[in-house]
C-alpha cells in the first residue's frame, strides 16, 4: 500500500526536499508503516507516517497554530517517524549523515524528513521537538499568503506589539510578562504578516528556559491567566531589545526605514521571496512604532511597552 | 569617471526621508539616509561630484562640503550601490568621517547631514529562526 509520497514540486510553492533522494529513502520504504497523518498548513502539504499509532495520537501537540487534515498522499514534505531498534533496522547501510547524528543503531526513536536523517534518540519527546522545529523552520520558510518573521508577540488595544530579535534574547520572558501584565498572547516565536502588514497569531505554548534545566518546559498560556489572540491586528510597537543583567530601559527611537531593516534581519523568508517581505515589512514599520535598547527586568519593561500603545 | 547608480536586481521602497534597498543578488538590505538617498538618484553616470553636490545644496537647503558627496559615494561603493566603486580623491578624505561630524556638529545639528548607509546581510531561514539543527542525544 502506497502511504504516501513526495511530489517534486508543488504549484505555488516549490520545495527542495524532493531534489535530493538520498540512500535511506528506499530503506525506508521497506518499513511496514502501520498509520499517516496528511495536512495542510499555511499551504504546504504534509505527511507523517509512523509505525506506532500512539505517535500520531501525539502529534497535533506538535504541528503548526493552523492546519487542516487531507486525505492526499501526495506531499511537499514527507516525514518518518519509527520506534523500532537494533535487528529490524539491520541492513541499512550507514550514510553519511547517519555517522554524524550518532545512535541510529541504538536509539530507540528515529525521525526521517525525506530520506535524511533528523534525530535518533531514546526520548519520544526530544524526537516530537526535533519534527516540531523541524516542520516549524519549514512552514516558515514556504508558507503561502504569510511572511513569518521572528519574534515575540503579543496584542494590546487592538494593536500588535513585536518583539523580534533572535533565540536567547529574552523574548519569551518578555511575551510571558506583558501576558501576565494583561496583553492577549499571539506567539512567542513568529509574527505571520500577510500582505497588508497584518500580524496573525501563530500560537504555540510559550517556551520557557529556566536557568540549571537542560530543557525548556512547554507553557500554555492558560498558565499564566492569559489568553490567545484570534484576529489579525495592525503593528503599534515594535521593539527590539535584548535582555541584559541590572541595564536600565532608555530606548531609542528607530527610523521606519531602520526599522524594517531590524525586521528584514529577522525574516525567514526574505531571501526566497523579498519583494513580498519588503512589502509587508514596509507596511508594519509605516504605522507602528519601533524602538531600540537593551532591556533590564521583564515585568518592568512590559508595563512601559503597552503605556507606550496606548498613547 | 562618473558615478553610476547601479539598478538592475534591487529592490526599492521609498520611505519619508529614507529609502531601502535589497539585493537580490547579495542578498543584503541597505537603508540610506536622506542624503545618501539624493546622492544615490543623481548617479546617473552624467552628473559629475560637483553637480551633484550643488544639487544637494538646493535640495537640503543647506551649505555642505563636495567632500560629503565623497562619502556617500565611498559608502555607496561598498554597499554595491554603484556600477563601480569610484576612486574617492585623497584631499576629500583627508578628514576622517569622526572629524567631520565634529566639524558640522559644531555648525549646530548640520551632522543630521552626514550620509549614512547602514547594511545588513538577509538572513538564511536557519539563521533568522532558532531551534532548527537536528537533533541528537549527548
Amino acid at each position: 500500500m502506497l502511504w504516501a509520497r513526495e511530489i517534486p514540486r508543488f504549484s505555488a510553492a516549490r520545495t527542495p526536499d524532493s531534489l535530493a533522494r538520498p540512500l535511506a529513502a528506499t530503506f525506508l520504504d521497506r518499513i511496514t508503516w502501520v498509520d499517516r497523518l496528511a495536512f495542510t498548513a499555511y499551504g504546504l502539504r504534509v505527511v507523517v507516517r509512523v509505525d506506532d499509532p500512539g505517535v500520531l495520537q501525539r502529534l497535533p501537540d506538535y504541528l503548526p497554530h493552523v492546519w487542516k487534515r487531507s486525505a492526499s498522499t501526495v506531499a511537499n514534505r514527507l516525514y518518518s517517524i519509527f520506534t523500532v531498534s537494533g535487528p529490524k533496522v539491520d541492513g541499512r547501510p550507514d550514510s553519511d549523515q547517519d555517522r554524524k547524528i550518532p545512535g541510529f543503531r541504538t536509539s530507540a526513536c528515529h525521525l526521517y524528513r525525506g530520506g535524511r536523517a533528523l534525530a535518533h534518540t531514546d526520548s519520544l519527546e526530544k524526537l516530537l521537538d526535533a519534527f516540531e522545529s523541524d516542520l516549524r523552520l519549514y512552514v516558515a520558510t514556504w508558507a503561502l499568503r504569510r511572511v513569518f518573521v521572528h519574534a515575540g508577540v503579543v496584542g494590546w488595544q487592538g494593536r500588535a506589539v513585536l518583539l523580534p530579535g533572535p533565540s536567547g534574547s529574552g523574548k519569551t520572558r518578555l511575551v510571558a510578562a506583558l501576558v501576565r501584565a494583561g496583553a492577549t498572547y499571539y506567539s512567542d516565536e513568529y509574527a505571520a504578516l500577510d500582505e497588508h502588514g497584518r500580524v496573525h497569531p501563530y500560537l504555540k505554548p510559550l517556551f520557557m528556559r529556566e536557568e540549571g534545566m537542560a530543557r525548556g518546559k512547554r507553557c500554555p498560556v492558560e498558565e499564566l491567566d492569559g489568553r490567545s489572540g484570534t484576529k489579525a491586528l495592525p503593528a503599534g510597537l515594535i521593539a527590539f531589545t535584548r535582555h541584559s543583567h541590572g541595564v536600565a530601559w532608555k530606548p531609542y527611537p528607530l527610523s521606519p526605514g531602520r526599522a524594517m531593516l531590524g525586521l528584514l534581519a529577522n525574516t525567514v523568508p526574505v531571501r526566497r521571496k523579498p519583494e513580498a517581505a519588503l512589502a509587508a515589512v514596509r507596511r508594519v514599520c509605516s504605522e507602528a512604532l519601533a524602538l531600540e535598547g537593551p532591556r533590564g527586568e521583564a515585568e518592568d519593561v512590559a508595563r512601559w511597552l503597552l503605556s507606550r500603545v496606548e498613547r | 569617471m562618473l558615478p553610476c547608480a547601479r539598478t538592475e536586481d534591487l529592490l526599492i521602497e521609498e520611505l519619508p526621508n529614507e529609502l531601502v534597498v535589497y539585493d537580490r543578488i547579495r542578498h543584503r538590505a541597505h537603508n540610506l539616509n536622506r542624503t545618501a538617498a539624493l546622492v544615490w538618484k543623481q548617479c546617473d553616470g552624467k552628473t559629475t561630484v560637483e553637480s551633484i553636490g550643488a544639487r544637494l545644496r538646493d535640495e537640503l537647503e543647506a551649505g555642505m562640503e563636495d567632500r560629503l558627496v565623497w562619502f556617500a559615494l565611498d559608502d555607496l561603493g561598498k554597499a554595491g550601490l554603484l556600477r563601480e566603486r569610484i576612486e574617492v580623491p585623497e584631499n576629500a578624505c583627508r578628514l576622517s568621517r569622526r572629524k567631520i561630524t565634529g566639524q558640522l556638529a559644531l555648525m549646530g545639528g548640520v551632522s543630521l547631514l552626514l550620509p549614512v548607509v547602514i547594511s545588513i546581510v538577509a538572513p538564511t531561514p536557519a539563521d533568522a529562526t532558532s531551534g532548527t539543527r537536528p537533533q541528537r542525544d549527548p
